[in-house]
């Protein structure tokens, strides 16, 4: 049997986290999670996850953002998700397809909340395939 | 019929009718709002008050009866303040980003602040500030610019039988929203987009995907490939101010080049297709005792209302994929591997005329290797407002033909567009896959038409064959209760998400209307009428793609591009 991907959860929100690491350790994979940007430069350090998925707005607004420059820094492979209310509490889009943000936000999928289970799964599996 | 006074003059209105539409039949009119053709009134808005003699107050028309001798005033100064005042509080909370507003020049509340000479901000109310929805794959939702005229509701409710949105709270606090707060992806919502054809404001809007397909014909190292659905080219035209029930196909065409795209195929091709694989398999179920009565495929709004609502009947439904799927899997695995380019390269653009196209092409069984079939989906909306952001007048464009393969279509595809075209369609087909025989007389009257149901029962060789016809979801649910109760004189049922079909989908312009439907639904069975290839299997690119990659209807090759499953709902909340 191949080993689990693994994958970091970091949100300052502990029901988001439990719920999101329930929803992808029964899809299969093996969940680390942070809670903050704090807890997860700690977890990046002692070890590289296959897939990221970060929350935006953490101890500061950007926090998300800072935190997935230093992801791509660290590993450059590693895809990164941002999973976040932005666009519904703001209205600011950082969608990967809105012209000036995808040069700077480094995410290669920015998503939603509430995200639907199947829809976060789908995407998962297809940035752990490329 | 009764005499009335209005303003002065007498009138004739008929015994039962409003006092709204008498006055409309006289031409006079008044402002509406919250009034929906076809649904019992509310009178919620009170916009369209007139003052009756006799009474003490204003009299909303849309709900008031006409009485015999009635005298009516609809331009009283009284009447004028009235519905000023109205437009004025809606305007007190409104956000003021017309400007930023995708209604921008086609909003309601704008056009009467217009109408009513408002120029200056005469209330101030505290605004409301309610998360923006852009949870769905189809529909934004913003609250905020909601005036809770309850149309959208209306319409999710007594059209559909969804009910995925209703008023929350009360008073001041009232908002509309789905249960338990939740993202529209999260709800029962089929993402047919009716709602937005009726909402008056900004409130509610298709995801755009406009952006995205300009950045992707910018990109050379992509190759755009658009297809185009069978009602689209019938309503086109009214975006750019051309009459409405002008088919503008092969300027369309020209107009799809000059903004770009590589390819422009036509959906239609794919629609003779489906009838194809459909039709056998209909004759497959038949012969072989398979699940029956069985439904069609093509509407993705009513295939999520089925996994949401019916999931029982699931069997039911043909595995056809819809046109759009079936055409993006042939350009991904068929049409680019010929052309030596790589499905990623490819970037698979669809004009529908629909929003819940866009929720489909994101299935993940519509996906392989996690590359989708179709990678964006446009509505006739964001069409038009993509070729005027490219300068493209879409009038003044000689007419061209479509791309080869996928371009050339029977008018049997062509008129999927209407409710009742894919059983017309399927039909012609059947006939001869069971008989050998060519139908006599290939329009079959009682399956057209505006009705939300119709039912034809015809021998086919010595097959009885049990066919309906169903638009509109509320009317697709009468008919699949009826086949739980045991209902057995049905074999096929087409089932459209849309009042009329694709022609009344929630992409298509937003002034959409029983008289709009009637000339998109004429122009589309003219176009029929004048043809000459008038049957999918007569389709010479139907026999060739068969002949030359696909095998046969149902083979392997169909199994693994054309078909699809689908999913009972039980959505994982988050």
């Amino acid at each position: 049997m191949t080993e689990k991907k693994k994958i970091l959860i970091v949100d300052d929100d502990f029901d988001v986290l439990e719920q999101v690491g329930s929803i992808l350790e029964k899809a299969g994979y093996s969940v680390d999670a942070a809670q903050g940007r704090e807890e997860a430069e700690e977890a990046l350090l002692d070890a590289k996850p296959d897939l990221a998925i970060l929350d935006l707005m953490m101890e500061e607004m950007d926090s998300g953002f800072v935190l997935a420059h230093h992801v791509k820094k660290l590993y450059a492979d590693t895809p990164v998700i941002l999973l976040t209310a932005v666009t519904s509490q703001t209205g600011m889009s950082f969608a990967q397809g809105s012209g000036g943000a995808r040069s700077w936000v480094k995410a290669d999928v920015v998503m939603d909340k509430p995200v639907r289970g199947d829809q976060l799964v789908n995407e998962v599996r297809r940035l752990l395939a490329r | 019929m009764i005499q009335i006074e209005v303003n002065g003059k007498t009138i004739s209105a008929k015994e039962d009718e409003t006092i709204l539409s008498a006055l409309k039949r006289a031409g006079i009119n008044v402002p509406t709002l919250c009034y929906m053709e076809g649904l019992t009134p509310t009178g919620a808005c009170r916009l369209c008050v007139v003052e009756v003699e006799g009474f003490p107050n204003l009299v909303p028309s849309c709900s008031h009866p006409v009485q015999e001798g009635m005298k009516i005033r609809t331009r009283s100064p009284e009447v004028l303040r009235a519905r000023r005042v109205i437009v004025e509080l809606l305007l007190s909370n409104h956000p003021d980003d017309c400007l930023y507003c995708v209604r921008n020049g086609s909003c309601d509340l704008q056009r009467l602040a217009e109408e009513m000479g408002i120029r200056r901000r005469t209330y101030r109310g505290s605004r409301s500030h309610h998360p923006l929805d852009v949870s769905s794959q189809s529909i934004i939702r913003d609250p905020d610019k909601c005036i809770l005229c309850g149309k959208c509701v209306r319409v999710c409710e007594e059209i559909q039988g969804v009910s995925a949105i209703d008023f929350l709270q009360r008073g001041s606090e009232a908002y509309v929203g789905t249960a338990f707060d939740k993202g529209l992806n999260l709800s029962s919502c089929v993402n047919c987009g009716q709602c937005i054809l009726v909402c008056p404001t900004g409130a509610l809007t298709e995801r755009s995907h406009v952006n995205e397909v300009l950045d992707a014909l910018a990109d050379p190292s992509k190759t755009v490939v658009v297809q185009h659905a069978p009602a689209v080219s019938v309503t086109l035209a009214e975006e750019f101010g051309i009459k409405p029930g002008t088919d503008v196909d092969a300027q369309m065409v020209a107009a799809l080049r000059m903004a770009g795209f590589d390819q422009v195929f036509d959906t239609s091709f794919s629609a003779d297709l489906t009838i194809m694989e459909e039709g056998s398999e209909l004759v497959h179920r038949i012969q072989t005792g398979g699940a029956l009565p069985m439904l069609t495929s093509c509407s993705p709004g009513w295939i999520k209302y089925i996994e949401e609502f019916f999931p029982e009947l699931l069997p039911n439904v043909s595995s056809c994929k819809s046109p759009q799927q079936m055409l993006g899997a042939l350009i991904k695995h068929f049409w680019a591997p010929k052309e030596g380019l790589a499905p990623k390269d490819v970037v698979s653009v669809s004009i529908m005329p629909c929003t819940a196209k866009k929720f489909e092409a994101a299935r993940p069984e519509m996906a392989r290797d996690f590359v989708p079939d179709v990678d964006y989906v446009l509505t006739t909306r964001e069409i038009a407002r993509l070729l005027k952001r490219c300068g493209v007048e879409l009038g003044a464009m000689k007419p061209e033909a479509a791309d080869t393969p996928f371009g050339e279509r029977s008018s049997a595809g062509k008129i999927f567009g209407a409710s009742g075209g894919v059983m017309e369609a399927a039909i012609r087909t059947a006939n001869v896959l069971i008989t050998g025989e060519e139908l006599k007389d290939l329009k079959i009257t009682p399956l057209r038409g505006l009705d939300g149901c119709k039912e034809l029962h015809v021998d086919v060789g010595d097959l009885k064959v049990g066919a309906a016809v169903v638009n509109g979801l509320l009317n697709a649910r009468k008919i699949l209760e009826e086949v739980k109760a045991g209902r057995e004189d049905l074999q096929f049922i087409e089932v459209m998400c849309c009042p009329g079909g694709c022609i009344g989908g929630g992409g298509q312009p937003l002034l959409t209307d029983s008289n709009r439907l009637k000339e998109r639904m004429k122009v589309l069975y003219r176009i029929d009428r004048d043809e000459t290839l008038r049957t999918s299997h007569a389709n010479k690119w139907v026999k060739r793609l068969y002949e030359e990659f696909l095998g046969e209807p149902l083979g392997k090759r169909s199994h693994e591009l054309l078909h699809t499953h689908y999913q009972e709902r039980s959505d994982v909340l988050l």
